[in-house]
């Protein structure tokens, strides 16, 4: 079996799984919306400038709503050790790396897409085509902290500290990439004062680091995967 | 300590499994000290041993879910943890189920057979489920089913592709007595079919003294015995382990 047939094989399965369950994607949304809930009482947004405090509350809600959901990327394989019955099928651990990616993207991206329109809500942002970049931004920090994350969540799976270890490791490293999230958004948010339909001039040079950033990380996990997935 | 001679004879076929040095280390405690084993087609052996003998760990060698310190493990001429083709041969059944419990009996085993790559999925997985005295159940979630129907399920699951080599790890574990027979009953029924080789740890040793051919006594991380068996008496195979590891006990009884 190709290597795309075993990645959609098991993305199948998790998907499957997570519709029938929804154990990953209720929390993470529930907690994400909590999150907006409070930072709209705690800030005073009429006198702070949105685009300084905005893509902070909003990348803060998505990094907590994505260590809820990574912590149980290996869960389903944990319970009745069913990753011993993938890692003896003749699975590329590529694919198997892939398809946790592909399903912890996936779920991270839902969450974005329901989180927005209350984000605009609660906050008073006025919808406009100057929002037009957002999701691209919102795709490459999701993907920079999917990949990251499904490495480090393998890592942290063999441990008895796993809940606390996958922050510790994951946050530093997905620092830069968090950073470039911020200030990208930021540079988007900035934009709506002039309600321009064109690209913020700054939004470029943030867009290519976290390009960088996705690349990276995708490919330095990748490698890494087949060593840390295996005892 | 030199070891005993595999009674593997060496004119027949290539053996499927072959063990050379093989050694495992936790920490400072060594679960697996050199060790040298063959398999041929044909073989069912049981590991047998104390607890900390070293049978699961190499179970996990033979399966390619662990990596000997020294020495290599090598299944079908090639390395299980490298080439997906050697572990395409194997098939691993365990104390846990290895299904997944919020699948149904039918997802779990297309799964799985998606993964295999087979041929003809949704006929072999009908039969797997017939085979299993499953397919009333095959749209029950894993989660919702007996330890027993459980862990026929996990036999479907490992038998799916006809490996060469099934790997049992303390199978009957949660079994009462009439599903464990059956287990065996189907075992040596699979056995039969293909001529497959097994390696099969257990402590319910009495319970395959008709399903083995081979008895290995693993004592840490040694082997203290290696017989051919030829079945029948249960307490004869009992006491055959127990004797493989006396000296043992004796040292650490109270004076």
């Amino acid at each position: 079996m190709s290597l795309v047939g075993q990645t959609l094989a098991i993305l199948r399965k998790d998907l499957l799984a997570e519709w029938r369950t929804r154990e990953r994607l209720s929390p993470m949304i529930f907690l994400v919306l909590l999150m907006l809930l409070v930072f709209n009482f705690s800030f005073d947004m009429a006198g702070a400038p949105l685009h300084r405090t905005g893509p902070g509350v909003l990348w803060s809600a998505f990094v907590f709503a994505s260590l809820l959901g990574l912590q149980r990327t290996f869960a389903a394989e944990r319970d009745n050790g069913c990753l011993d019955a993938l890692l003896v099928a003749p699975v590329s651990r590529t694919g198997l790396y892939l398809a946790k990616a592909l399903a912890n993207l996936l779920y991270l991206l839902v969450v974005e897409a329901v989180t927005l329109p209350l984000f605009t809500l609660f906050f008073s942002l006025p919808v406009g085509a100057y929002l037009a970049p957002l999701p691209l931004v919102l795709l490459l920090g999701s993907t920079c902290l999917a990949t990251t994350g499904t490495l480090f969540a393998s890592m942290a799976g063999h441990t008895r500290l796993r809940e606390f270890l996958l922050p510790l490791l994951l946050l530093p490293v997905a620092m830069p990439a968090l950073i470039s999230c911020v200030a990208a958004t930021g540079a988007v948010l900035e934009h709506s004062r002039g309600g321009a339909a064109s690209w913020p001039p700054a939004l470029a040079a943030h867009l290519e680091m976290l390009a960088v950033y996705a690349v990276v990380y995708s490919t330095v996990c990748l490698l890494l995967f087949e060593h840390v997935i295996e005892e | 300590m030199t070891e005993p001679a595999a009674p593997a004879d060496p004119a027949a076929e290539p053996n499927l499994v072959e063990v050379r040095g093989a050694t495992r280390r936790f920490g400072p405690v060594a679960a697996l000290r050199p060790l040298n084993l063959t398999l041929a087609a044909g073989d069912h052996l049981l590991l047998a041993g104390p607890n900390g003998a070293g049978k699961t760990t190499l179970l996990r060698l033979l399966a390619g879910l662990a990596r000997p310190q020294q020495g290599e493990v090598r299944v079908g001429g090639a390395d299980p943890r490298r080439a997906a083709g050697a572990r395409r041969r194997i098939g691993l059944l365990s104390h846990q189920p290895l299904v997944y419990d919020d699948l149904t009996c039918e997802e779990n085993l297309r799964f799985f057979a998606r993964l295999y790559g087979l041929d003809g999925g949704d006929e072999t997985v009908a039969a797997a489920l017939a085979r299993s005295g499953l397919a009333e159940r095959r749209d029950a979630v894993a989660g919702a089913l007996s330890r027993g129907l459980k862990q026929r399920l996990a036999l479907a699951r490992a038998t799916l592709h006809r490996p060469e080599l099934l790997l049992l790890d303390e199978p009957f574990t949660g079994l009462d007595a009439g599903a464990a027979a059956d287990l065996v009953t189907f075992l040596r029924t699979r056995a039969g079919e293909d001529g497959t080789a097994s390696v099969l740890v257990t402590h319910r040793v009495t319970e395959v003294a008709d399903l083995v051919n081979r008895v290995v006594v693993l004592d840490g991380g040694r082997r203290r015995c290696d017989r051919l068996w030829a079945g029948g008496d249960g307490d004869a195979l009992q006491a055959l382990c127990a004797a493989a590891t006396a000296g043992r006990d004796r040292a650490r009884a109270p004076a």
